[in-house]
């Protein structure tokens, strides 16, 4: 492009400086005078009537200063979607999980909070529970909320075209599922927060949140404050991935704490209490159906998903919706049709994580989408390539595709990769596979019904010229959005990054509503350009007004203002500056041109401060169906990926050797944070693809509630990854820009996935792909071919309902055993 | 009962009151006020309280604070000379391996302990030497080139 | 959750250490590493009223290359194991071990002793302690003992030291000539796992290109207890080494053990036993390339 002086680059991140040398302060970093300590009294059991609750002990303690139960705390109900509120800050009748809040302390230190709580006394009437899909829809089965019966949180029934015409018009119609386990977002930073609520009735609460704007409105709506008497300010946060995007009852008992002690409350969460909160990953079981002709064209797509969701909807009416629609795209699809049901369990809720709802429906189509190539004869690549939307197209669910970088992505990774050369011709254990994702570019509409704009940004000019401060609401969690915004905010203005200085996370500074879908370079970016038009419009209006050229004959650039036509005389306004400057260093010489800080200046001298204001909402979008705003964006990110990987056959172990990943970004503001969100992207699919899952034994608790046995990638487990970044113009994102930090995990999962098969000769079901999983697919397969002995093995196409009922089952394809089989 | 112990942190001499049942971390941290040592799990998983201790990187909250009596330690607050940032520091912000930054710390501590052991490291001992420090952002890629930059 | 509360001591010596064990009896709790006791309290499984640290014993921080014989004083780092050059040329096989055992920060704690005294079937030194048939030096006020490592755990979290005992060394023979070990920890990571299945694998030759006269397999994770595979080192005996023989006494081992499994457990029982016949199979395997190698 080379079109940008601050965009488009690499840039290091504006927070880097501080966060190498351990500068950057991050909520348990901080302290107040008189700060108290809280802690949390959690349910034992899985699922109990309370019958009582005694504080007395805990109250007499020395060093208590408050003990809050629902009795104090209220029962106002809260969650994510206003649909589904089904939480309170406390248990008051059932705890409903293990972890499930009953009461909280706030005293003069930790050890004595956690003291008090173990004084807590509770008598309960244990109920009986269900921790799986099954058991909680099964008739008769317990019901943990009674406005919900079988336990279904939502379920969704879509059909968009006509899809039993089209199913009759195929020549091959393949059935296949995929589960996943629930996942843990396993942030290295456990979430906190400090609430110091003062005299003046202002309630000032620091939280590790993704969110800042629905954490206000949480709180404001649970403890009764006015939303302008609550101000949630973030500090740096480390790592989000979903699991933060949202009020927990740690935030909310901390507010209430200090609100009854008059002094600032401090609350964390421990390692275990991280997994006993949840609110990650769900577990998803898929299955999918997939009409094609012989060509390898897409005709239609029957879709039926369950959750286990946990004990409260958190994200999941959203989820459900997401699992469906994502699979709009990025293949022309003409008929769909999907049921999803979310169901509630006696395990922690679940809720969002990195690439939200879609991740394991992605993993489901694209591994059916290479079997159905293998059953065609048709590369996989190609029937991808063949089956792509182009700019322009819509979905059969009304998804706009106003960019689409899908076709470069695939030729990327497979040039890269040398797939043409690799695929098909590796030796038994090694495999070569590929996938696509897809994602949104922000959610069209906000959590709660509104109007509401999704992102507000003030950049004020510093009185004395030369430095732009920019004020968001919005998360930076780790991402990078604040260099992100730095960037877009110098660049509109026409400036040096280094003359931009950013605060973001506070709600005073305005509404953003966060991190979360892939959602900010997009829609606080568009805020920032218009905040950052904004002044510099402004400055150059001053300068018109005292050159008497016309606006449009000046420019800034790089912090220097350019006439387009005659170079006017600026002795008059240098000296003026000067002046005003006598004894300073830097003044500007004779010959060197008008300086934004000079043209700043005078702007101020003029106007008083010089503020910009930008703002953004999608347009309205999508269809007018039940559910259609969940899955709508103003664009969508597109990914693909190739995997290259070997199997040790005699133990089940899979080692990623390359991955070469390519995703269309629309225009890279930061190429080496762009990267960053892809290569981290790989890391967390690789971790859930073959390593993570969060386990409970019979009664529901969590069993790997730590980072020993709840396994992420470490450094030796990371493979080689030549990322591509493929640039788009989206027409709706600042200067073409849209998502990454989500989208880019897309492919991963289904690209291990096919290249396992490849390398392996059989179809693998179920996630996490540990070695024990692999080995006895490979087991079973060989047995099943030992069987077979030297019949002459079936061309005929397989029934395609074979791998629908057992997740675990086997799918063997005939053209795959005389290449792989021993 | 709290005792009062001598430790020596980033050249600076200390006395310290500390509890039996203090951990290093906690010390460090609350006490000293040295925060950029972070608490990420407190069971020597993910190692971002890692400090060196005596020139060896370990997990500050698998160590109790008595047993540092008499010892020298280096945070990450320590890191950076009178001449301005350690070359790895640099490398680090100039490789694009920061993120959310709560490993950043330890993540550096650990790759300094390598470099001052092994100026000329192969990527191999490059992950083994960070194998200690979950980083959930990078993908440690970027961390590793990084720490290669800076390799002999 | 904050560790609970106990008074900590850190004895000079070794015999202050044993009279403060004897003196504080079962409240007391020794810390050498670390880095499983740190655990232990933090999870609330143990509250010891004393902590006596030994980790600054001069004395039990000693790895001396007597001849013919390795001592490893009890508080030796796992990290100095990795690193000996010494180490990884005569005992390669625990050296393996050792590179196994939790990330680089935690080696730089962990103690040799804290990874045998702690008794847990799935730790990565026992098996190729054992397959070098280790002895242990426990010590008391009054007086020293040595045990065999094959006599040592009597089950998971127990052995047969007593209350008042410090395990202060491990001694290992140097290895005979045309003799290889080998050490395999499955997991399911790359690294810093806990195992599922480890095995080691010890056996001599009588000549090069000789028959076996003599082996040692020891699996950890099948057996409350790290146990010898007697059966498929009997099978051995007085055999020449080949793929087939390695084979047999994979699968003598795999007949032999019974590891438990649940839906709960790292793994299932059947795969854990697959993985005895692969990793024996696989350790013998690199016991014999360095049997046959140089160091013979």
């Amino acid at each position: 492009m080379g079109a940008y002086d601050v965009i488009n680059s690499r840039a290091a991140r504006v927070d880097a400086s501080d966060k190498v040398r351990g500068r950057a302060v991050y909520v348990d970093d901080m302290k107040m005078p008189g700060m108290l300590f809280g802690a949390m009294l959690q349910s034992p059991l899985a699922h109990a009537e309370i019958l009582d609750i005694d504080t007395t002990a805990a109250r007499r303690l020395p060093g208590v200063k408050s003990v809050l139960t629902s009795k104090e705390a209220g029962l106002v109900k809260y969650g994510v979607s206003p649909a589904r509120y089904d939480e309170t800050i406390f248990c008051h009748d059932r705890v409903r999980h293990v972890g499930d809040n009953i009461a909280a302390v706030a005293a003069v230190d930790l050890d004595t909070a956690l003291e008090a709580v173990s004084l807590i006394k509770v008598e309960y009437r244990e109920l009986p529970a269900v921790f799986t899909v099954e058991e909680a829809m099964a008739e008769g089965a317990p019901v943990l909320h009674e406005a919900y019966p079988r336990n279904l949180t939502a379920e969704v029934h879509h059909e968009f075209g006509d899809v039993e015409a089209a199913f009759a018009q195929c020549d091959l119609i393949k059935t296949s599922s995929l589960v996943n386990k629930r996942q843990d977002a396993a942030f290295i930073e456990p979430p906190g927060c400090i609430a110091s609520f003062d005299y003046s009735g202002c309630l000032t609460l620091y939280s590790s949140t993704q969110v800042p704007h629905y954490l206000q409105r949480v709180v404001a709506m649970v403890l009764g404050l006015p939303v302008g008497k609550v101000r949630v300010v973030k500090p740096y946060v480390g790592g989000g991935f979903g699991p933060k995007a949202g009020a927990n009852h740690m935030d909310l008992a901390a507010s209430l704490l200090s609100m009854k002690t008059g002094k600032p409350v401090k609350m964390n969460f421990d390692r275990k209490q991280v997994f006993m909160h949840g609110r990650a990953r769900h577990q998803f079981f898929h299955t999918i159906t997939t009409g094609v002709k012989k060509d390898g064209s897409i005709m239609a797509l029957k879709h039926q998903c369950h959750l286990n969701g946990g004990a409260y909807s958190s994200f999941g009416i959203a989820t459900v919706y997401y699992s469906g629609s994502l699979l709009g795209g990025p293949y022309k699809l003409p008929a769909m049709k999907y049921d999803g049901y979310r169901v509630y369990t006696n395990l922690p809720a679940c809720g969002a994580q990195r690439g939200h709802g879609a991740v394991i429906a992605r993993a489901c189509w694209e591994q059916q989408l290479d079997m159905i190539a293998e059953e065609l004869g048709i590369d996989p690549i190609e029937l991808r390539l063949k089956n792509m939307m182009t700019v322009g197209d819509v979905t059969c669910n009304h998804l706009n595709m106003s960019s689409l970088g899908m076709k470069d992505c695939v030729e990327a990774v497979r040039d890269r990769s040398g797939w043409k050369e690799k695929k098909g011709n590796l030796p038994p254990g090694k495999g070569i596979g590929m996938s696509c994702g897809f994602f949104v570019s922000g959610a069209g509409y906000s959590i709660y019904r509104s109007e509401t704009w999704h992102g507000t940004v003030i950049i004020k000019l510093s009185e004395d010229g030369g430095t732009a401060l920019v004020y968001t609401a919005s998360a930076e969690i780790g991402q990078g959005s604040d260099t992100t915004f730095a960037m877009i905010a110098a660049e509109a203005i026409g400036i040096p990054l280094e003359w931009v200085r950013l605060e973001s996370g506070d709600t005073d500074f305005g509404l953003d509503l966060g991190a979360y879908s892939s959602r900010q370079t997009l829609m606080t970016g568009l805020a920032t350009k218009e905040a950052g038009e904004a002044v510099k419009r402004q400055v150059l209006e001053v300068l018109s007004e005292e050159l008497g050229i016309p606006v449009e004959d000046m420019d800034i650039k790089k912090g220097v203002i350019i006439f387009k036509r005659e170079t006017p005389d600026i002795t008059a306004l240098r000296t003026r500056y000067i002046k005003e400057h006598r004894g300073w260093t830097d003044n500007p010489s004779p010959d060197e041109p008008l300086s934004f800080r000079e043209a700043s200046r005078i702007a101020f001298l003029s106007r008083g401060s010089i503020v910009g204001t930008g703002k953004y909402k999608p347009p309205v979008l999508g269809g007018d169906h039940k559910g259609a705003t969940v899955g709508t964006s103003p664009a969508y990110g597109c990914s693909a990926q190739v995997v290259e990987l070997s199997v040790d056959m005699g133990t089940g172990k899979i080692n990623i050797e390359k991955i070469t990943d390519a995703h269309d970004c629309g225009l890279a503001i930061n190429r080496t944070s762009v990267e960053g969100q892809m290569i981290g992207s790989v890391s967390m699919g690789l971790g859930e693809a073959l390593f993570e899952e969060v386990k409970f034994d019979d009664k529901g608790r969590v069993l790997n509630g730590d980072l020993a046995e709840y396994k992420i990638p470490r450094a030796l487990d990371m493979p080689a990854v030549e990322p591509v970044i493929v640039e788009s113009d989206e027409p709706n994102g600042p200067f073409g820009a849209k998502e990454v930090g989500e989208g880019a995990i897309m492919p991963a999962i289904p690209a291990i996935l096919n290249a396992a098969y490849d390398a392996i000769g059989v179809r693998i079901f179920e996630l996490p792909l540990k070695p024990e999983r692999v080995y006895q697919a490979i087991k079973q397969y060989n047995q099943k071919l030992a069987k077979q002995g030297a019949e002459e093995m079936s061309s005929a196409k397989r029934d395609g309902n074979l791998c629908t009922k057992d997740a675990q089952a086997i799918d063997i394809s005939s053209q795959k055993m005389n290449v792989k089989g021993k | 009962m709290k005792k009062l112990i001598r430790v020596t942190v980033n050249d600076v001499a200390h006395e310290v009151a500390v509890r039996p049942n203090q951990t290093l971390v906690d010390m460090i941290r609350y006490d000293l006020g040295l925060t950029g040592t972070k608490n990420g799990c407190g069971e020597g998983d993910c190692g971002a309280c890692t400090v060196i201790l005596d020139g060896t990187p370990v997990n500050s909250c698998l160590v109790l604070a008595m047993q540092a009596d008499g010892r020298t330690i280096t945070t990450i607050e320590g890191v950076e000379s009178g001449e301005g940032l350690h070359p790895l520091q640099q490398a680090f912000i100039d490789k694009g391996a920061i993120q959310c930054g709560f490993c950043t710390p330890g993540m550096v501590l650990s790759a300094k302990s390598l470099l001052d052991e092994n100026p000329a490291p192969s990527e191999e001992e490059i992950r083994e030497g960070i194998s200690g420090n979950l980083c959930r952002c990078t993908g440690y890629l970027q961390i590793i080139d990084a720490v290669k930059s800076v390799a002999k | 959750m904050s560790l609970p509360e106990f008074d900590f001591h850190a004895p000079e010596g070794v015999d202050q250490a044993c009279r403060m064990l004897s003196d504080y009896g079962a409240g007391a709790r020794i810390f050498a590493g670390g880095t499983d006791l740190m655990l232990d309290m933090r999870r609330k499984r143990i509250s010891p009223e004393h902590v006596i640290s030994i980790a600054a014993i001069e004395e039990l921080k000693r790895l001396d290359f007597a001849p013919g014989m390795l001592k490893i004083g009890g508080c030796v780092t796992v990290a100095r194991i990795v690193k000996s050059k010494e180490i990884a040329l005569k005992w390669g096989a625990l050296c393996a071990g050792a590179k196994a055992l939790g990330s680089c920060l935690v080696r730089n704690l962990a103690t040799v002793g804290g990874n045998i005294v702690s008794a847990r079937p799935a730790a990565d030194l026992p098996p190729s302690l054992m397959v070098y048939s280790a002895s242990l030096v426990l010590k008391k006020t009054t007086g020293e003992r040595i045990v065999s490592m094959d006599d040592f755990f009597t089950g998971t979290g127990t052995t047969v030291m007593a209350a008042d005992e410090i395990l202060t060394e491990i001694r290992l023979a140097e290895p005979p000539p045309h003799s290889g070990a080998g050490y395999i920890n499955l997991g399911i990571r790359n690294a810093c796992d806990i195992n599922i299945l480890n095995v080691a694998s010890h056996i001599v030759l009588d000549r090069p290109g000789g028959v076996i006269n003599d082996a040692r397999i020891v699996m950890g994770c099948v057996a409350p207890t790290h146990v010898r595979a007697l059966a498929a080192e009997k099978l051995l005996m007085g055999e020449k080494p080949s793929e087939a023989l390695f084979e047999r006494a994979g699968e003598a081992a795999m007949k032999a053990s019974s590891p438990r499994g649940s839906a709960y457990s790292r793994a299932s029982a059947e795969y854990k036993k697959d993985m005895v016949k692969e990793l024996t199979m696989r350790t013998l395997g690199i016991a014999l390339k360095e049997a046959s190698g140089s160091r013979s």
